[in-house]
């Protein structure tokens, strides 16, 4: 019953237009806040290390990452009940291919993947990768994941059929976030520099940097494509791009380590972690304000937003 | 009160990171350690303030009710200097440094061979929805680890020559509860590690609660005339009753069972069950090693790190050789 008493309440409220829920993982309080009205109305325990989450790929459930204590959490996520725990080993960021075909989780502690039936979660492969597995993304087809290794300041592309490992290259320093663009390349966030890398999908060559602020470290597509968030971690910064040309269109400011983002429903908002400083930073899209920081638990990392 | 003053620490906790370390993980290409590094301010800023608090309340209690007095605080300095450099997160910092990855590896193979080791609610699950009661048991539960940890530490010769550094104190305080040899903190962590594996680790929503838990261990050293009375202390370790476990007569002879007692760190329920409770309203006995006096035991930090290595070479060849090392008194008639 993660969120159902927070879920129960809102539903017997009337909802305003502009209303917005937003689900967090507090990674080092182990625990889950759901915020409403921009304020968080409820803190419960989930287990030990939530990091990242996702929703399933029918949309009907949330799927949270429970790095410390071994284990996948299944929410519904209309109601906030829990659904299931699967057990699994160390998952820090998880992901599903676009087909759902398969299920991905990168270990960052125990520098392993293991690859899922993406609908049984029976785990078909394990996979040590060294070091420090950390983010995601799929090529379109969905027949290969390509994971950041922050240790070894690699990417590393998996054939996700045979679980085997197509190429490992050096892409700079402690490369984080990862993105798939439309047309099939690939967009890393090399947090140890200021710039993302955009990567041939075939063999791991770099093609461009793109310089957006020290600490680039995650991304964030809009909906209709036309438009890329890029978190600096670092700089205290996020950089707004043009999704098709690459181009920096703006800076927003997100103090206290932002990290991974969300859009509100109208897409009139961007939510952003504050890592560094337990806080959700809400940035009014269209003004680029700041609107308001609500405190959340320690290290607050995944955000989901309805 | 209590989420105020946390959400003021997590404040300073961010700040500190943001402002001093951060930039400098950054420009030395470090950014792979951000999470880890920003987790050891925690340690250090919780660990300060424990270090405040056992002065603020403690220090007091040492000045008015001491039980002994003394004109040179040589060694005391040095306690202080062995509570900074645990507290702060120096030694932590290096431990973890070293043993991080061997314990990684450790881990890794074991999910490759399958094993994945359970939390504690994962195994009792009516703790699932009580976080708090979970954090408990796993207190309770390392409590006992601890208290075996030091049962060996006393009954193991190489692993006495280690934990001597901690007992050759003939001016205990409140300071004292750090006074540990660098090997002996990392055999605790292994120790603390190997449980880790079998039962996993607490919940990480109590650091001010932890803040109690190392309070209490300070307050086991203060100089103070203190004790809880017969049934008080067969619920809580407090300075009377360790103080008797100081005593420098067990330490005499610290690997015969009948000599040591009052081993239990937070919880003397293990003496009680184990056979190794002791107490006695009348004695305060004078604590310390017999055999160990003079400047191996009122020197600096550095010099005694080095002592405890010299004495545990001295049991290592005692084992080899069987030639009695020099921190062994001759054994009293019994």
């Amino acid at each position: 019953m993660i969120f159902a008493a927070a879920f129960a309440a809102m539903l017997g409220a009337t909802i305003p237009a502009m209303a917005t829920t937003a689900v967090v993982l507090n990674s080092d309080d182990d625990s889950v806040s759901v915020i409403d009205s921009y304020r968080e109305v409820s803190r419960t325990h989930i287990g030990r290390g939530p990091h990242h989450l996702i929703g399933s790929p029918d949309g009907r459930t949330l799927i949270i990452a429970m790095s410390g204590s071994n284990e996948l959490v299944l929410i519904d996520r209309v109601t906030g009940v829990e659904k299931q725990r699967i057990t699994a080993s160390d998952p820090y960021q998880i992901g599903f291919s676009p087909d759902a075909k398969w299920f991905v989780a990168a270990s960052l502690r125990l520098d392993h993947i293991d690859i899922y039936d993406g609908q049984t979660f029976q785990l078909l492969h394990r996979l040590p990768i060294g070091t420090m597995p950390s983010h995601i993304a799929f090529s379109r087809d969905s027949s290969t994941a390509f994971v950041t290794l922050q240790g070894t300041n690699g990417l590393t592309s998996i054939d996700l059929a045979s679980g085997k490992v197509n190429w490992i290259v050096p892409v700079g320093p402690t490369p984080a976030g990862i993105i798939t663009r439309p047309g099939g390349t690939l967009l890393v966030g090399v947090m140890g520099t200021d710039h993302i890398a955009e990567v041939d999908p075939a063999n791991g060559t770099i093609i461009r940097k793109i310089v957006t602020g020290n600490g680039a470290h995650n991304f964030l597509a809009t909906p209709d494509g036309k438009t890329l968030y890029v978190t600096n971690r670092v700089a205290g910064t996020i950089s707004v791009l043009d999704a098709g040309t690459l181009a920096i269109t703006n800076t927003l400011q997100a103090p206290g380590g932002p990290d991974d983002m969300a859009l509100s429903p109208d897409g009139r908002e961007l939510w952003v972690t504050g890592r560094w400083h337990a806080w959700v930073n809400v940035i009014e899209l269209a003004s680029g304000v700041l609107k308001t920081s609500v405190p959340v638990g320690r290290s607050p990392h995944g955000i989901f937003v309805y | 009160m209590f989420d105020a003053f946390q959400r003021v620490l997590e404040q300073v906790q961010g700040t500190i990171f943001e402002w001093a370390l951060q930039p400098a993980l950054f420009h030395l290409g470090l950014m792979d350690w951000s999470e880890d590094v920003f987790d050891g301010v925690e340690f250090a800023l919780y660990g300060a303030l424990a270090v405040a608090l056992a002065y603020t309340l403690f220090r007091p209690l040492e000045l008015w009710r001491p039980v002994e007095k003394w004109d040179e605080r040589r060694a005391v300095r040095t306690d202080i200097v062995y509570t900074l450099v645990h507290r702060l997160g120096v030694v932590p910092a290096i431990l973890f440094l070293v043993l991080a990855p061997i314990g990684v590896t450790i881990d890794s193979y074991s999910r490759f061979e399958g094993y994945i080791p359970p939390a504690i609610e994962q195994l009792v699950t009516p703790l699932f929805n009580h976080p708090f009661a979970t954090f408990l048991v796993y207190m309770v539960v390392l409590d006992l680890g601890e208290y075996w940890r030091h049962r060996l530490q006393h009954r193991l010769p190489w692993w006495w020559a280690l934990h001597s550094v901690h007992h050759d104190q003939r001016q205990m305080t409140l300071w004292s509860d750090d006074r540990n040899h660098i090997l002996d903190d990392m055999l605790a962590l292994v120790w603390s590690g190997t449980l880790a594996m079998l039962i996993g680790v607490p919940p990480g929503e109590y650091p001010l609660v932890l803040i109690g838990f190392r309070l209490i261990e300070s307050l086991s050293h203060t100089n103070v005339r203190l004790g809880f009375g017969r049934f008080g202390s067969a619920l809580l370790v407090g300075p009377h009753y360790h103080r008797v476990h100081h005593s420098i007569e067990h330490a005499a002879a610290p690997f015969i069972r009948s000599r040591g007692c009052n081993f239990a760190v937070i919880l003397p329920i293990w003496d009680v069950v184990f056979g190794t409770w002791r107490h006695d309203d009348a004695a305060y006995p004078q604590t310390g090693v017999a055999s160990l006096t003079g400047p191996a035991v009122r020197c600096g930090y550095l010099r005694h790190q080095w002592e405890g290595f010299r004495r545990l070479a001295a049991a290592i060849a005692h084992l080899i050789s069987r030639r009695q090392p020099d921190f062994v008194a001759a054994l009293p008639a019994e």
